[in-house]
């Protein structure tokens, strides 16, 4: 067994939207359930269980996962307890750390009622906007295919909530354009990305295997170039997420500009707590705190151009 | 999850299957309970990126077994690797009542690996019992070997009854519990043939992510409306849970 103890002398904590994180870790959405919680306790600086919508969702017929090379692809379907239920046994998420709470809707209507439902919950200290599910208003089309209806979205939702800081999960397309609707709109901090959109086909079959979102180290460098992009354009903290398997990607993703880091898909593969054991020895070797390392990238010219400017 | 890295003591070829055996302190509490396993070599490697799920296939307190097909390149890597990494026991598996009365045991292919150790367990607790083993041919009927006294089917008939594990049966409605573990339709044959009178278990294969509860991707269909995990509330299920 490891021994979890806390090494001296290396600052892990992190501030985001006026929460002191004593890591700069949180769970992403949806990887990390109540029986795992036990495996991570001291791991992250706050908890962030599976999306909630405003009524039980029974989720995607099987199969729902397929791996792919250094990844998976998932269509779960958003499956959930509801709002009421999922409330009711949040206590169990409460390992002594901020607890944010991640939610979809059908309709902005939703999400806004969602947000004002946990509004005057004490146990919630933000809210995260799972904006890649669809709105069956605009023909399905994500909530975040368009700046548009990112704007009203959160408009919407920071109607609801006034005292809780709202983060707005983003997915890759058009990040850049969402970001900047998010942050006008109000949300205080930006996810930053999404799965990937993805499918597996079975050939012998000749059939889909699973049309769903792509996680794991695959997207890593796609993230990275989001949270780049977007930590460039706005003044809201950015929370990276996709792909971080390594305590050396949660490096990268603060140094790209991210204020905290998910960990989701790795948390599979790998026991959480070496992620932040390894990210503590880079930290300890750089001399560094986590929270210099936000944006440090920032004004260095990159040594490496592709085929367009960066 | 957290993996343990353990030495595989032993590598038997068994037909069409593989038999690894390791070390290991933590055995299943009940048969049927699974072992998250993957070729060494995290996190160096990530590819193949997930681990896979296993059936205990047999321990002995010191020993553990697992009893599986190459099928893919994770499976392929496991086959070939000295040192393995695993997390177990995991979910839930097959509950023993000894007041039933004699019990059948049916595994369809790969899905034989849980019922070694629950033909064990069921001895150690005064359980008669009955093993049916089904497989598509001769050469992954090779493992029948290591259950004493099976009754084999195969599907081209080049061992055994020609036809399903379910052919060489009169009926199971006798039976005072059923137990089984193979592919999807296999197990709700079983379900059909079992009645309603016996206490009748599946243990279900699912491809997982996680193992632990958090990816949702393991589910099957349950009777009322909607899905349970595999990892936790199974692999092994009560048969009228189910809704197929």
């Amino acid at each position: 067994m490891v021994v979890r103890e806390q090494k001296t002398g290396v600052d892990l904590a992190v501030e985001l939207c006026g929460l002191m994180l004593r890591t700069p870790l949180i769970p992403a959405s949806g990887t990390l359930s109540r029986e795992a919680l036990g495996e991570v306790e001291g791991v992250y600086g706050a908890m962030l269980p599976k999306t909630a919508t405003p009524v039980a969702r029974a989720g995607n017929p099987p199969p729902r996962v397929a791996e792919t090379p250094a990844g998976m692809v998932n269509s779960i379907g958003l499956q959930n307890p509801g709002v009421e239920v999922f409330l009711r046994d949040l206590d169990a998420f409460d390992l002594g750390v901020p607890i944010f709470i991640s939610v979809a809707g059908d309709t902005v209507a939703e999400f806004a009622s969602l947000c004002e439902r946990l509004a005057d919950d004490e146990r919630i200290c933000a809210v995260e906007l799972n904006l890649s599910c669809p709105n069956v208003e605009c023909g399905g089309l994500a909530f975040c295919a368009g700046p548009a209806s990112v704007e009203e979205v959160v408009a919407a939702c920071r109607a609801a909530v006034s005292d809780k800081p709202i983060l707005a999960k983003l997915t890759n397309g058009g990040v850049v354009e969402n970001a900047r609707a998010a942050e006008a709109a109000g949300a205080d901090a930006l996810t930053v990305i999404n799965t990937l959109p993805a499918l597996t086909v079975d050939a012998r079959m000749r059939k889909v295997l699973v049309k769903g979102g792509l996680s794991g180290p695959a997207i890593k460098p796609v993230a990275l170039r989001a949270v780049y992009d977007v930590s460039g354009v706005v003044r809201v903290p950015v929370v990276g997420s996709g792909g971080v398997t390594s305590g050396t990607d949660v490096a990268e993703f603060m140094l790209a500009g991210a204020t905290a880091v998910q960990v989701g898909t790795a948390s599979f593969v790998r026991d959480p707590y070496e992620i932040l054991d390894e990210f503590t020895v880079y930290l300890k070797e750089s001399t560094l705190s986590a929270k210099e390392l936000t944006g440090a990238l920032r004004g260095v010219r990159p040594v490496l151009t592709g085929g367009e400017d960066i | 999850m957290k993996f343990y890295k353990v030495k595989v003591e032993e590598r038997e070829e068994l037909g069409s299957y593989t038999l690894l055996r390791y070390r290991w302190s933590d055995g299943p509490v009940e048969p049927g309970q699974f072992v998250m396993a993957r070729a060494a070599g995290y996190p160096e490697t990530l590819d193949p990126f997930l681990a896979r799920p296993f059936s205990f296939y047999d321990y002995d307190g010191e020993m553990a077994s697992l009893l599986f097909e190459v099928r893919g390149r994770g499976t392929a890597l496991l086959d070939l690797a000295p040192t393995i990494e695993v997390t177990a026991p995991l979910g839930k598996g097959f509950r023993i009542e000894p007041g039933l009365g004699r019990a059948a045991l049916l595994g369809g292919g790969i899905g034989v690996a849980p019922l070694k150790i629950l033909g064990r367990r069921l001895d150690a607790a005064g359980v008669p019992h009955d093993v049916f083993l089904g497989f598509a041919d001769a050469k992954s009927a090779v493992v029948a070997r290591e259950f004493q006294g099976a009754e084999v089917a195969t599907m081209d008939g080049s061992e055994g009854t020609h036809g399903t594990v379910l052919d060489p049966i009169d009926t199971l409605e006798d039976y005072g519990a059923v137990y089984s573990c193979g592919p999807n339709p296999m197990l709700a044959a079983v379900k059909l043939a079992a009645g309603e009178n016996s206490l009748c278990q599946l243990s279900v294969e699912e491809r997982m992510g996680c193992g632990n509860g958090s990816c949702n991707g393991c589910v099957v269909p349950v009777r009322g409306g909607g899905y349970i995990r595999s990892c936790i509330e199974g692999p092994v299920f009560r048969a009228e849970v189910l809704a197929w």
